[in-house]
């Protein structure tokens, strides 16, 4: 049984993005082939246009809204596991410059780090030049006793003097964002581009993914996302139902509903995508990116399913489920009842989560359907060929940069 | 990422050595991860994503120790080799701390059975290959002493 639960960390964000899309919709303009505009309006405005057959885009946009709960509702957010995870990431830690001399660095890091520092770092030691003393950066979990593991390290170590350092609290948050910045548009191929949120597509006549990444994996740089998404472009000709199985950021599932769609269909928004994308992830965190570039793309509600499964794959009865109205009982049941029935399954997760869910990813595929998987380095693909030749035929191995992909169809 | 230190350091400029240990299979954008690779930053879950794909071999949850060398131009290469002697001694004698004050208090022992034992587990590790037995031995033996933790002939 997988309750839906009422996200609550979700809605913020999903309501504020859904406000600036309210304001786009509420001025509509005619979509114009130069993309001088932001990205948005030559997204929202084909949709407006396939509403206003509708009474007003008025209630356009509130039927835009009403798309938007339920979309909440299917992301399935457990607020409590969401908060524990998010304390457990915004805690704050330990950060300790220690001076030492040159010579001492190298033991002393190993002290340290024997001694209960959960990182050490230690600057170029050939751009100190001439200094006789260098300073190392350690970190440590809160709460940790900083005096004494720097004593005891110091002394295994066999330093004569006790280093001098000074202690500063660090907080989590910052890093995250800081990071997402030297984020790239990503070219997957001609025709094919990531883009994350922040960054205008180099090329508006592409079809482009816009990612907002967040803490879930996917941006489009990775060697793995880039075999899946050129799988995806090969295999789908339209149609097809997806299952994304460890869907991250959701950048799988989206490009699937997108992909080999006609360059010319800015006025139109004819699909010849993949019919439907179901998404599910174990992490909350993904659950909730991924909810939010599927609106960062325009994708409907009823186009793309996302779903939190527990960590044991065997569907286990979930002991928190929300009593609110918008709570829909029968999502679990639908994702167990569509088992068997996915034209495509795409599961980029590791190796030894492949092989011990083997049954569980290809019980998802129809007979005949195409089952892909990936994350897994080149060395490890006999294993993962080996659990998998018994359920799918037609296996290929696809590779780039020692990471491989493997795909086969689903024996009947 | 296959390359060694020795031609990496050589080719770019390097920013920073990072050591940390992070347990396999587990990489998250979390501490120890998070902060020490962001401070640089450095792209944090292509780190992740590679930690725990190489580490799938191993016993999920087993710290790892890792040597990252973050280069000027914010691209890094890493190393994953053994976990450290210290772990290997505390499980070896069932405690979860080492002693505060080593030479005073000692807070258990371990025959050199033990340390053999370590000492050739630690050879596995491609980075302590041309280290003979006896110096692993002797190294181990250190660090056990330094731990507070006594090595006898026979327990």
């Amino acid at each position: 049984m997988l309750p839906l639960v009422r996200p609550g960390r979700a809605a913020a964000p999903l309501r504020r993005l859904c406000r600036r899309i309210l304001l786009l919709s509420s001025s509509p303009q005619t979509p114009s082939p130069s993309s001088s505009s932001s990205p948005y309006s030559t997204k929202i405005s084909p949709l407006l246009l396939l509403l206003s057959p509708r009474p007003s885009p008025a209630s356009g946009g509130a039927w835009r809204w009403r798309g938007v709960s339920s979309c909440a509702v299917r992301a399935v957010d457990v607020g409590g596991e969401a908060a524990s995870t998010s304390s457990d990431l915004s805690s704050p830690y330990l950060s300790v410059r220690i001076r030492c001399r040159k010579e001492d660095a190298e033991v002393l890091s190993e002290g340290l780090l024997c001694f209960g520092a959960t990182s050490v770092t230690v600057d170029d030691i050939a751009a100190a030049g001439n200094l006789d003393e260098i300073t190392i950066t350690s970190i440590y979990a809160h709460g940790e006793d900083v005096d004494s593991s720097v004593s005891n390290a110091a002394s295994s170590a066999g330093l004569e003097y006790k280093p001098v350092y000074e202690t500063s609290v660090g907080k989590q948050c910052d890093w995250v964002t800081v990071v997402q910045e030297t984020y790239e548009s990503t070219k997957v191929i001609n025709g094919l581009w990531v883009i994350p949120k922040w960054r205008t597509p180099p090329d508006p006549q592409a079809i482009n993914i816009i990612i907002n990444p967040g803490l879930a994996f996917g941006t489009g740089e990775h060697p793995t996302t880039k075999l899946c998404l050129l799988l995806l472009r090969e295999t789908v000709k339209g149609g097809e139902r997806l299952l994304d199985y460890g869907t991250g950021t959701g950048v799988l599932g989206i490009a699937a509903l997108k992909v080999s769609c006609l360059v010319l269909l800015v006025y139109y928004y004819l699909q010849m995508g993949a019919a439907l994308s179901t998404g599910i992830d174990i992490d909350p965190q993904a659950v909730t990116s991924a909810c939010e570039n599927m609106m960062l793309n325009g994708i409907d509600s009823n186009k793309m399913l996302l779903y939190l499964v527990p960590t044991n794959a065997q569907a286990a009865c979930f002991p928190n489920i929300d009593k609110s109205e918008e709570n829909k009982p029968t999502g679990g049941l639908e994702l167990k009842s569509s088992k068997g029935s996915y034209d495509i399954v795409a599961a980029n997760i590791l190796l030894n989560p492949l092989l011990e869910l083997v049954e569980d990813i290809i019980g998802y595929a129809k007979p005949g359907g195409i089952v892909a998987v990936s994350g897994i380095l080149t060395e490890q693909v006999p294993k993962v060929e080996e659990a998998y030749s018994r359920y799918l035929e037609n296996i290929s191995v696809s590779e780039i940069d020692g990471w491989a992909c493997l795909q086969g169809s689903r024996k009947a | 990422m296959a390359t060694t230190l020795k031609d990496a350091v050589a080719r770019k400029p390097v920013l920073a050595t990072i050591r940390l240990i992070v347990p396999a299979g587990a990489a998250r954008p979390a501490p120890p991860v998070g902060p020490a690779l962001g401070f640089y930053r450095l792209n944090l879950m292509a780190f992740c994503k590679d930690f725990n794909a190489r580490t799938q071999k191993y016993k999920a949850e087993t710290p790892m120790q890792v040597t990252l060398t973050a280069y000027k131009d914010s691209t890094f290469e890493f190393v994953v080799k053994s976990p450290p002697v210290s772990w290997f001694l505390k499980k070896a004698a069932g405690i979860e701390t080492a002693s505060g004050r080593p030479g005073h208090n000692m807070v258990s022992s371990l025959t050199l059975r033990h340390v053999y034992e370590i000492a050739k587990l630690k050879q596995s590790d491609p980075y302590c290959k041309h280290m003979s037995i006896e110096a692993l031995c002797k190294s181990i033996i250190g660090t056990a002493n330094s731990m507070g933790i006594e090595i006898v002939k026979d327990l």
